[in-house]
């Protein structure tokens, strides 16, 4: 039995979905399960590895983005009964680059030397993170962006939507539509019930913007700097609505309330701290 | 004396202090005015190039000496309320010094000399700034050694003109880019040791990077950027880094290159506790483009166009332009207007229009200085040194 399901999001882009899948069924294949999540693919684009299909109106309209489309994936895997059959969940957005050699063995190697890390992600090749690991190869954050999040069930389990769960509450919140400030949400939750979220810089990835630049009316969705404009303004309205901040500074300050609580409990794992 | 008094307003309201470059006469008048109406500390940093003493010539600033600056400053700050205060002093920090090629010997002799009319004049707080040096990069070593000379020559000199000083010190030019804070806490031990050593005062500032960069009329760093910019650390992760090590030294931070930030971003600047913060080349802009309104709203295009033809071709807008600058010719003059106000040409075509509006009892020297003043007000709300009626 395989230890994690990858979970790829495609969003009308088979091509570039099909090569992520096939590059980490060869690297990651006896490690990990692969599931392709159709984001509200047209048929005619649906991946040939595709295993669950948003296919409601709305969905095909405007696709489900990060937080519905991660949390379609894992209700749909609740349903069929497998979710628990998976100690971990690496969720990967189909724009991921990653260099030659193992990605999830790579991030299960070092997930599995912290053990209360909830969250772990690959460093952006073109982070300003890389200059903060020293001599140490992960280091914990409050702050990280959902790129290709290697996530512990347990602490999934720990925070998700018990009632009725699906594509609007599993993990993420779906209000919060393209998800400004919904991945800082999931790692606040995180320290709050004593999982720590971290960036290793033992794997890199980069995030392919050329992609939305130039592909985004084969992938039907809004061009780059529209779906930067409406990222931003949906996420300060929910910020507003949900937690009553007109900032993200509020929301930062908040997370790092809780990430500096999370050291005061566990000072052994003042190392990692930034 | 002047930490005292600053630490004690920010005991009572947790505030973050400001730095005005003297853009402008009337920059300095609007400070001035603002400082003794609110009873709120205002800094006026002088770079070299704005005010310098008489024997270098003075600076582009009204012509202003350093002397007769400070003597204008303070026989008009009747409350006592406007820090005097040198920015970015140091070698190779004023043209000249830079245009004679003056050797390092030669430019830190020439910037003590300048320190020392600083000091006689009644500056209180002295920035010491020597990451400048035109035959190469130096290490980090070379610029403390350089700090610590200046440093003990200030309170020499302070000592034998019998004043109150305080130092900020930076040792990196400003940029957006990411502070490594294991070199800032080791520039802080050397100095902190050195201080000890020589019985000096600790400094009152340190100057950091703090995700600010101005280009053009806006700022550029990531402290204003709710997304993340490639290569560099979001602020909200550096930010709050930076004001620790400041914690456990206890020494403020003082941020440079503030400009044009948005009023989200300045109103976070006490609550992160960021001591001080500097803006200058805006007022500049605000009086510039007030300028050219007001000469457009009175029918004198002419007088508009004469101005910006001056700044356009005086191409001091240069230094702040953008690689894949989209600024029109306008823009750019307008970016480098406060260059030229003490340009005999443009004094005349501001005097046409002043006569202009004087016709209808309007004096245009109120007029910009209203809208300077508007612009200063809403650093002083955002930082917490005024109530929100201002």
């Amino acid at each position: 039995m395989k230890s994690v399901a990858t979970i790829i999001l495609n969003r009308n882009l088979p091509k570039v979905t099909e090569n992520l899948y096939e590059r980490l069924q060869a690297s990651d294949g006896d490690v990990s399960d692969l599931y392709v999540v159709e984001s509200g693919s047209a048929k005619e684009n649906l991946s040939k590895y595709s295993s669950y299909w948003a296919n409601w109106p709305e969905a095909l309209e405007t696709g489900l983005r990060y937080p519905r489309g991660f949390n379609y994936g894992l209700s749909e895997l609740l349903k069929e009964g497998k979710f628990a059959n998976y100690e971990y969940y690496f969720l990967v957005c189909n724009d991921c680059v990653f260099p030659d050699g193992p990605v999830v063995g790579t991030l299960l190697d070092e997930m599995k030397k912290h053990p209360r890390l909830g969250v772990l992600s690959p460093c952006g090749e073109n982070w300003g993170e890389r200059q903060l690991f020293g001599d140490k190869s992960i280091k914990y954050f409050w702050h990280i962006n959902h790129l290709a999040w290697l996530m512990r069930r347990s602490f999934i389990d720990q925070v998700r939507a018990k009632e009725k769960p699906d594509h609007m509450n599993f993990l993420y919140d779906g209000n919060n539509f393209r998800g400004y400030e919904s991945d800082v949400e999931v790692i606040v939750k995180g320290y709050a019930n004593d999982f720590a979220a971290g960036i290793t810089n033992r794997l890199l990835v980069r995030e392919d913007d050329e992609l939305l630049k130039s592909r985004h009316k084969e992938m039907k969705t809004d061009d780059y700097e529209s779906n930067r404009l409406s990222l931003l303004q949906e996420g300060r309205e929910w910020l507003r609505s949900k937690y009553g901040f007109n900032s993200r500074w509020t929301m930062q300050m908040y997370a790092k309330f809780f990430y500096d609580k999370y050291f005061e409990f566990y000072p052994e794992e003042q190392p990692f701290k930034i | 004396m002047i930490r005292t008094r600053l630490e004690r307003i920010h005991k009572e309201r947790r505030c973050t202090f400001l730095g005005v470059g003297p853009m402008s006469k009337n920059c300095v008048d609007s400070v001035l005015e603002l400082a003794n109406e609110h009873r709120v500390p205002i800094m006026l940093i002088a770079s070299r190039r704005q005010i310098e003493m008489e024997d270098f010539g003075g600076g582009y600033v009204n012509g202003w000496s350093t002397e007769r600056f400070a003597q204008y400053v303070i026989e008009r700050d009747k409350r006592g309320m406007v820090v005097l205060a040198r920015d970015h002093g140091g070698p190779w920090q004023n043209t000249f010094e830079v245009e004679q090629q003056l050797s390092f010997r030669t430019a830190m002799e020439s910037a003590k000399k300048s320190y020392e009319a600083d000091i006689r004049a009644g500056f209180e707080i002295i920035h010491i700034d020597p990451s400048i040096d035109i035959f190469g990069v130096p290490t980090t070593a070379e610029v403390l050694d350089r700090v610590f000379e200046l440093y003990e020559f200030c309170y020499e000199t302070a000592a034998k003109y019998r004043k109150n000083i305080r130092i900020e010190v930076g040792t990196e030019e400003q940029e957006s880019g990411t502070q490594d804070l294991q070199v800032f806490r080791d520039v802080l031990v050397r100095l902190y040791q050195y201080c000890d050593r020589k019985k000096l005062p600790r400094p009152l500032f340190v100057v950091a990077q703090t995700g600010t960069k101005v280009m053009e009329d806006r700022n550029v760093g990531t402290f204003d950027s709710p997304l993340r910019l490639p290569e560099q650390l979001p602020v909200e992760i550096q930010l709050p880094r930076t004001l620790a090590v400041c914690g456990e030294f206890d020494v403020w931070l003082k941020e440079h290159n503030t400009d044009y930030l948005s009023d989200e971003a300045l109103s976070w600047h006490p609550k992160l506790g960021i001591h001080a913060a500097n803006v200058a080349p805006e007022f500049g802009l605000v009086e510039s483009r007030s300028f050219v309104r007001t000469a457009r709203d009175m029918g004198c295009n002419d007088l508009a166009e004469a101005f910006l033809k001056i700044s356009y071709e005086n191409k001091k807008w240069k230094k702040w332009m953008l690689e894949d600058t989209k600024a029109t010719q306008e823009d750019k003059a307008i970016i480098g207007g406060h260059y030229v106000f003490n340009d005999a040409r443009f004094i005349e075509v501001k005097n046409q229009l002043a006569k202009k509006l004087s016709s209808k009892n309007l004096d245009l020297d109120e007029v910009l200085k209203s809208d300077v003043k508007k612009s200063i007000a809403r650093y002083l709300k955002l930082f917490n040194l005024v109530g929100p009626s201002i």
